[in-house]
Order: structure tokens, then C-alpha cells, then sequence
């Protein structure tokens, strides 16, 4: 079954078509990854689905529905989740309370149920505590949860908006640039945590510059260049296209 | 003794103002310049309830709140909606309609010739209408004041407005309605706004626009920005140091009316330097970015 699909969608910033007529779907259960050089509009694909940015032309569809113009935080409740590229985690939150802000049907985030009731605040935070500890010990930072998210590594602070995503309970995983700027274990890390998502029935969506990388652990690649669709395939054949060298190398 | 519970007082009175603000400024990120506005319509719905209506004083305060949060909703729901310095100027806005309307709705509000003869709050029969008393009163409503803000800002909610003042995007995200809870941090920061007005009013007895100008507001920024952001500290710090500065100046034998040209000085230096060499402010935890 398809969760994701983009019909003729196409996003211009100044007379200059970032996305420009793309259409593509996702898998359910699988790992894709979009791959395509500086500037190709992976960022704005990401952008336009989870509604940062409105489409101009073209529609969307999650789990058979259309999400076209919805507002942000609706299509995050739908289970749509996002890893930004440049991270964004909580800075002068804990470990722990990033991933405490991100649970859903908390109470105690109405402000006249935290004054009246008590007691029921205090029983739904210890289940949080639960649901935190879990996705920090997911991720492997469970020692670090005390810790200031500003004062993590580039890598932990990665982990961490991982953890978040999952316990934001996100169905569908928009991971933009996972593994860049990070060192090889952590790669390694992720990877395997991105596999075990998917065994789980989770959709993993990718950007990424490390190819090789993340060649192994797709199920389908797609080769995004001047907002168009170059090239998709299995990582096999997208390994061996032509398209690929031309886009990178200019050969 | 009466001139130190005096100085007490206003403290108490300016407490609450500070505590309150710091849930816009310090907590959700929201440079908010009309506290002074939501301080005035405090100060003049318990005003006119108890005068027109004979209401009790705490009635009287119980309506002031709820007036004031609904009125917030006439500047948060546009101001929200806009970003960076047009919220602020926004607010900036907002802050002068209501010193206009106080200023010129002068069948209500008497206009500049202000009313005098406000009642002094009683409670079965025990009336306020000592300094001494009426500190007790002001410390009892700071401590309740205080009580429910430190409430709200460690439960969930105040865990919220942290991350959407790091990060409104990333927040959003994560499915939260930032819009909707920052409208909620309003409506709770202009009820109890309202209760330093009220507590003002009834103590001065006589209140005209004068006292709920945009200086004002600028000042009751002033003192969570140097005092500091983002914990329950910094507005007491802020407070109580900016109280202490014209006593300070009144102590070195400065005359008055210099003294009050002087405080001004010193006030706006405070904040322009704070901004630019410690932006935390004294004992914050944030800082505009
Ligand atoms: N908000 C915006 N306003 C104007 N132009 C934008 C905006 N966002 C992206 N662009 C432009 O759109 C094009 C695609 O940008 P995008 O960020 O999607 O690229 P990308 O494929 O993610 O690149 P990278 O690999 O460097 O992250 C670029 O030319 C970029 O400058
Ligand atoms: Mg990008």
C-alpha cells in the first residue's frame, strides 16, 4: 500500500522551480531514500509535505488522504515526523524533556488542568517517563538524559530528535540528512536503528548526500535533480545509472 | 516603618506583574510591550465594579482577571499571527489604543481627571485600610500569585512554552498547536496582570491613565530583561534591584525632581546595556537570539 503520494507538485521560489512536477509515491514498511546534488530541492520536497511550505500546483496524499494545505502540527498528529536537517532539538531542554514534548494527548499541557488537577498530571507524567526512558535507551542515550540538549554532540543531538520522532509515535519518518557531519559509528548506529524502525512497520524517507551509505539499507532510491525526478530505481540499478555520474560528476 | 512597608508593597504589586510577563517574555519567547495596558484594565475594571456596583473587593478582583484575559484575546489572536518585531509592534499598538480609551472614554473612566476615592478591600468585616495591613494583603496575593505560576511553568505547559521558545518550527513539527498555546500563555499572563492592578488601585485610592502608559510597560520589560529570563528568579532579582535604585538615589540626598530624571537615565541605560553585554540578564537562563 502506498502511505505517501505527490501529484504534479510543484513549489517556485522567485521564478525558480525548486520542485517542479514531481511525482512520486512511498511504500508502506520501506526505506527510500532521495537522493540528488546542493540545491536539487530535497529540503523543499520535505518542506511541501509536511506543509511548511504550500504547493502551487499539485496535491498530496498520506494514507489515502489529502493533505494539501493542512496545517503543520495537523499533519504531524496524522503520523507524519520530521528529523530537519539541521536538527533542531530543544537547547535549553534536557534530553529527557525533548522527548517529554513530544508525546502526544499529554494533559498536563493544558495549563488549567495542570493547576487543578494535580494528581492526574502527576500519573500521566510518570507514564511519559516511561515513554521518554524507553526512546532514549532506543537511541542508546540513556545515560545522557539529564543533559542539556545544547551540550550533546552533533551525533546525540541526531539520536535524540530521533527519539523524539519516535515518541511522537510518527508513522512516517521524514529523516533529512541522518547521517551527514557525524562520525562513522554513529552512522553505523543509525543505520541499524533506521532498519529496526522499519521491521516495526514504520515508513523511513531519507535525504541524503552519503550515497554509499545509504544505498545499503534502501529498498528504492529516487534522483532528484533541478526539482525533477532523474532517475529511481533499486539501489542496484540507480548504482549503476548514468544519470547518477552525470548529476554528481558533470561527466 | 510605614515608608519601608511602603516600598514593600509596590514590590509585591510589581512581583506579580514581573512573574506574569516573565511567562511571555522569558518562557514562550514573546516580546510583549502592553503589560502596563492589562495592569490598567485591572486596576480600573475592580475599580468601577466596586464604586458603581458596591461589589466586594474580591469579586470585584475575580472579574478583573477574567475581563482582562478576555481582552487579551483582542491583541493576542492578531498579534500571534505575526512575526518578530510586528508582534511587537503589535503589542506596542495595543498598549496605546487602551492608554487612549482609558484617556478619552471619559463618561467611564473620569479621563485625565482620574478617580479618586477607591474603597479599601475587606474581607468579613476586616478592612485593609492599614499599610500594615494592606502589605499582608499584598503579600498574601503574591504568594498565591506565585504559587500558580510556578505551578504552570513546571508542569507540561511551562515545558511546552520552553521548547516552542527554542523552537517554534521544530515544536509545530511534533503536532503541537503552537498558536494555540501561546494564546493560552497570554490569557494566563494578563489575568494575573490584572491582579497587581486591582491590588494597586485599592491602595493608592485614586488611579488615572497616567499610571499604565507605554513607559510603564517598557519599564516592567525592563525588568524581567536585566533581572533575567526564563526562571523564577530573574523577575525578583529585576524587581527588587529596580525598586532599590531611586530609594538608593532618594538616600544620597538627591533632590526629587532631579531624582526622577535621573531614574529614567539609569532605567534606560540598565536595558541598553543588559541587551548588548549580558542578555540573560542577571540570573536568566535564555536569551533573545
Ligand atoms: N524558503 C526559500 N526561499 C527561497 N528559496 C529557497 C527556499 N528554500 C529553498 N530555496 C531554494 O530552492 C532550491 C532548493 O533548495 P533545497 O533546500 O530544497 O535544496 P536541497 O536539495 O535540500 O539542498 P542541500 O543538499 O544543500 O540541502 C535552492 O536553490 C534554494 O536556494
Ligand atoms: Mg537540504
Amino acid at each position: 500500500m502506498n502511505i505517501l503520494e505527490l501529484k504534479e507538485v510543484t513549489k517556485n521560489f522567485d521564478g525558480i522551480k525548486a520542485v517542479d512536477n514531481l511525482s512520486f509515491f512511498l511504500k508502506e514498511g520501506s526505506i527510500t531514500s532521495l537522493i540528488g546534488p546542493n540545491g536539487a530541492g530535497k529540503t523543499t520536497v520535505f518542506n511541501l509535505i509536511t506543509n511548511y511550505l504550500t504547493p502551487e500546483k499539485g496535491s498530496i496524499y498520506y494514507q489515502g488522504e489529502e493533505i494539501t494545505g493542512s496545517l503543520p502540527h495537523r499533519i504531524a498528529n496524522m503520523g507524519i515526523g520530521r528529523l530537519f536537517q539541521d536538527v533542531r532539538v530543544f537547547n535549553k531542554l534536557t534530553a529527557l524533556e525533548n522527548v517529554f514534548v513530544a508525546i502526544k494527548k499529554n494533559c498536563g499541557e493544558n495549563p488549567f488542568t495542570s493547576l487543578l488537577f494535580h494528581r492526574r498530571v502527576a500519573k500521566q507524567e510518570e507514564k511519559n517517563m516511561a515513554i521518554g526512558l524507553k526512546w532514549l535507551e532506543f537511541v542508546g542515550l540513556s545515560e545522557k538524559k539529564e543533559t542539556l540538549a545544547e551540550d550533546l554532540s552533533y551525533g546525540q543531538q541526531k539520536l535524540l530528535s530521533l527519539a523524539r520522532l519516535l515518541a511522537n509515535d510518527a508513522r512516517l519518518l521524514l529523516l533529512d540528512e541522518p547521517i551527514s557531519g557525524i562520525h562513522p559509528e554513529m552512522i553505523e548506529r543509525i543505520l541499524s536503528l533506521i532498519k529496526r524502525l522499519v521491521q516495526e512497520g514504520r515508513t523511513i524517507f531519507i535525504i541524503e548526500h552519503n550515497i554509499g551509505a545509504v544505498l545499503k539499507v534502501s529498498d528504492w532510491v529516487m534522483l532528484l535533480d533541478g526539482g525533477n525526478l532523474v532517475a529511481s530505481g533499486l539501489p542496484s540499478e540507480i548504482k549503476q545509472d548514468q544519470t547518477l555520474r552525470e548529476v554528481y560528476l558533470g561527466v | 516603618m510605614n515608608y519601608l512597608l511602603h516600598i514593600l508593597i509596590m514590590i509585591n504589586i510589581y512581583l506579580v506583574l514581573a512573574f506574569s510577563l516573565n511567562l511571555l517574555i522569558g518562557y514562550t519567547g514573546l516580546l510583549s510591550i502592553c503589560h502596563a495596558a492589562f495592569y490598567g484594565i485591572g486596576a480600573y475594571i475592580s475599580t468601577l465594579l466596586m464604586i458603581n456596583l458596591g461589589m466586594n473587593f474580591f469579586l470585584a478582583l475575580l472579574l478583573s482577571i477574567l475581563g482582562a484575559m478576555l481582552i487579551s484575546l483582542l491583541v493576542s489572536l492578531p498579534s500571534l499571527r505575526l512575526k518578530g518585531d510586528y508582534f511587537i509592534l503589535c503589542t506596542i499598538g495595543f498598549q496605546l489604543i487602551v492608554f487612549t480609551i482609558l484617556y478619552n472614554w471619559i463618561s467611564l473612566t473620569r479621563g485625565p481627571y482620574g478617580i479618586s476615592g477607591i474603597p479599601t478591600p475587606s474581607l468579613f468585616g476586616f478592612e485593609f485600610s492599614t499599610i500594615p495591613r494592606y502589605f499582608l494583603l499584598t503579600l498574601i496575593m503574591g504568594i498565591i500569585s506565585f504559587i500558580i505560576i510556578r505551578r504552570i511553568l513546571i508542569s507540561p505547559f511551562g515545558r511546552l512554552l520552553k521548547a516552542i521558545r527554542e523552537d517554534e518550527l521544530a515544536t509545530q513539527s511534533l503536532g503541537k498547536d503552537i498558536f494555540k498555546v501561546k494564546i493560552l500563555s497570554f490569557l494566563i499572563a494578563a489575568g494575573i496582570a490584572a491582579i497587581s492592578g486591582s491590588l494597586f488601585a485599592h491602595y493608592v485610592t485614586y488611579i488615572d491613565p497616567t499610571s499604565f502608559t507605554l513607559e510603564e510597560s517598557i519599564f516592567i520589560a525592563t525588568i524581567i530583561i536585566v533581572g533575567g529570563m526564563g526562571n523564577l528568579k530573574g523577575p525578583f532579582v529585576g524587581t527588587v534591584l529596580l525598586f532599590i535604585i531611586p530609594e538608593l538615589l532618594r538616600f544620597l540626598g538627591i533632590p526629587d525632581a532631579v531624582a526622577a530624571n535621573l531614574r529614567q537615565m539609569i532605567y534606560a541605560l540598565l536595558l541598553i546595556a543588559f541587551m548588548y553585554f549580558r542578555p540573560q540578564g542577571i540570573a536568566g537562563e535564555y536569551k533573545f537570539k
